[in-house]
């Protein structure tokens, strides 16, 4: 029996993963702050140690954590940025 | 020298979506033909048995096909299931093939030579006879031997019949296999069920997508998913237009699909088609006991968590839930108001259909059968709407949903109270010192007001919001928990539809 499925059936392709870098010397990264309760200062934190060893770091903010992040912000992690934070949840 | 038997030729469908023959399948070298049937416990066990058999066969140039008894989604389940592997054949009644074997019992293994011919059979589970004719290692495990049960080729029609209805049941747990469900049986959405929910119109048409999955929410998927959930194709109208409001950025439903909150989907239904359809605003308008409330909130929700992969546990995280977010849709009861309906305050005419979806959380009842005047009574509905969310989390930066019982709402209008007027004093009564508040969950805006400064806890009465629904007797209101975070907004659409 033929049924119609409540699902989008178009295959997806998968982005792979970026290389791990093997170190974060000169690396610039992108911290992304959906604007979570205290997120921020989870990435102070993270900032602090990526800046220590030889990260160059930059802030990213969503509008809201709650809906996507838009195309720009996107754009920008991917024109600015070797690697990528994003700090979630409270 | 003995002759061996032609094989009778076949072609028969295959689920992997195209026919094959009998040719086919001996092209390049032997074919094993199992034929089984979904009802025989003993083929249950030779396809198990037999399928870590098949890539040794493979190897040794047999290809192995199930000819299955059964209709092909059928035969795609039980192969499934047993984790058979080889070519999986549906011959449903009148079962030709299965005649052409002149076979008795089920399971039996038919070998056939490159050139067509019959080798031998075994009929029945026989692990030995089974080694000898294929020349593989086959499981000792007990039982060794096991008799078939008969092929359904040699069955009386009522026996048949019987097994149809088993069939029919099954249908229903394939639903649960799919994961097309949400917990309770759901109606397989075939093809004629769904084209008639959707009555003619354009199942192709794009509606949106919707997140988390940025699924494409065609008119036929809504569709299936109304079948699934049990509405009648009058209600498809209805979901529609709920659909769409869902789907309206505003209402930003991937962060409602996905959140740790409980919220669900509430929806209210205004104008003519509650009537047309039958929808409850009456007695009970909250609970089961209407299929048009039950089913058409339940579409909406498949939507959201099938189609647009909000599903609890994966990627709904929704940490306890609420029995809204299987079903939540009620109608205004307009009659029995004496205000002004939700949808004619949101700018729609009286006279038209309207669907309001809001961002909601389970409902709170609220009793009150003491209060002797409107303030008292507009106190005491605001006030159990305190402590939603969290008790001190002042303003709450949502809005809040309240459904006023008639009994409730005839009181207001008898002491000469509008719906602005309950809700200008349900906001103005609910209002604490910042100082009270700032323990536990709290505000930013609490944390920097002042101890005396009073806060109240919605930031305008627009955040009230009003309905009137529930049975003539009894003095129950109810308010639903707030969606937040989500910059979430009440979103109305009006229902196409004609008489």
């Amino acid at each position: 029996m033929d049924y119609v499925s409540p699902f989008d059936e178009r295959s997806r392709v998968t982005e792979p993963l970026a290389p791990r870098p093997a170190d974060l010397s000169g690396a610039r990264v992108a911290l992304l702050d959906i604007t979570k309760r205290r997120g921020d200062e989870f990435l102070d934190r993270i900032e602090e140690l990526l800046q220590s060893r030889g990260a160059v770091t930059f802030r990213v903010v969503k509008e809201i954590f709650s809906k996507p992040a838009s195309p720009e912000i996107v754009r920008q992690i991917a024109d600015r940025g070797d690697l990528a934070v994003e700090g979630l949840a409270d | 020298m003995t002759t061996l038997a032609v094989a009778p030729e076949f072609t028969l469908p295959s689920v992997a979506g195209h026919s094959l023959a009998l040719s086919d399948l001996h092209a390049s070298g032997p074919a094993l033909l199992l034929f089984v049937s979904e009802e025989c416990p003993t083929c249950t066990l030779t396809l198990r048995r037999l399928s870590p058999a098949i890539p040794d066969l493979t190897r040794a140039g047999v290809r192995v096909a199930a000819v299955f008894e059964d209709p092909l989604e059928v035969a795609a389940r039980v192969s499934r299931r047993t984790g058979f592997v080889g070519d999986v054949l549906s011959d449903p009644a009148p079962y030709d093939v299965s005649r052409a074997y002149s076979l008795q019992s089920l399971p039996t293994a038919v070998l056939i030579d490159r050139d067509g011919h019959e080798v031998n059979r075994v009929v029945g589970w026989d692990a030995a006879a089974l080694r000898t004719l294929l020349s593989v290692s086959v499981t000792d495990e007990s039982p060794v031997r096991k008799p078939g049960c008969a092929a359904k080729n040699t069955y009386d029609a009522e026996s048949l019949r019987a097994l149809d209805g088993a069939g029919a049941f099954d249908e229903l747990e394939e639903m649960f296999e799919r994961g097309w469900t949400d917990g309770l049986p759901a109606i397989p959405p075939t093809v004629e069920r769904v084209d008639a929910m959707l009555g003619g119109r354009d199942g192709s048409r794009l509606l949106g997508e919707i997140a988390p999955a940025m699924a494409r929410v065609t008119l036929e998927r809504v569709a299936a998913c109304s079948v699934l959930a049990g509405c009648r194709p009058e209600y498809f109208p209805v979901v529609i237009a709920a659909v769409e409001a869902v789907l309206e950025p505003a209402f930003n439903v991937g962060g409602q699909a996905v959140t740790t909150q409980p919220c669900g989907q509430v929806i209210v239904v205004n104008g003519p088609v509650r009537e047309a359809v039958g929808l409850n605003g009456s007695v009970g308008a909250l609970g089961p006991g209407w299929r048009p409330n039950m089913t058409i909130g339940r579409a909406v929700r498949l939507v959201v968590s099938l189609t647009g992969g909000g599903f609890p546990g994966r990627l709904d995280r929704s940490t306890l839930g609420n029995p809204g977010k299987l079903s939540m849709c009620f109608a205004e009861d307009e009659e029995l108001s004496p205000w002004e309906p939700l949808h004619c305050s949101r700018g729609f005419s009286g006279s038209s259909s309207v669907v309001t979806v809001i961002g909601a959380d389970a409902p709170l009842s609220i009793s009150d059968h003491r209060s002797t005047g409107p303030l008292e009574l507009a106190g005491v509905l605001g006030e159990a709407a305190a402590a939603t969310w969290s008790p001190n989390w002042w303003p709450l930066g949502g809005a809040s949903l309240f459904v006023i019982c008639p009994e409730h709402a005839r009181s207001f209008a008898e002491w000469g109270w509008s719906k602005e007027r309950v809700r200008e004093e349900m906001f103005s009564a609910v209002v604490r010192p910042a100082g009270s508040l700032r323990w536990g969950e709290t505000t930013p805006f609490v944390n920097a007001a002042g101890d005396e400064q009073p806060v109240h806890k919605w930031d305008s009465p627009d955040d009230i919001m009003l309905v009137v629904a529930g049975g003539e007797a009894g003095r129950y209101s109810a308010v639903f928990g707030p969606c937040l975070g989500m910059n979430t907004e009440a979103i109305s659409k009006e229902v196409q539809w004609t008489t």
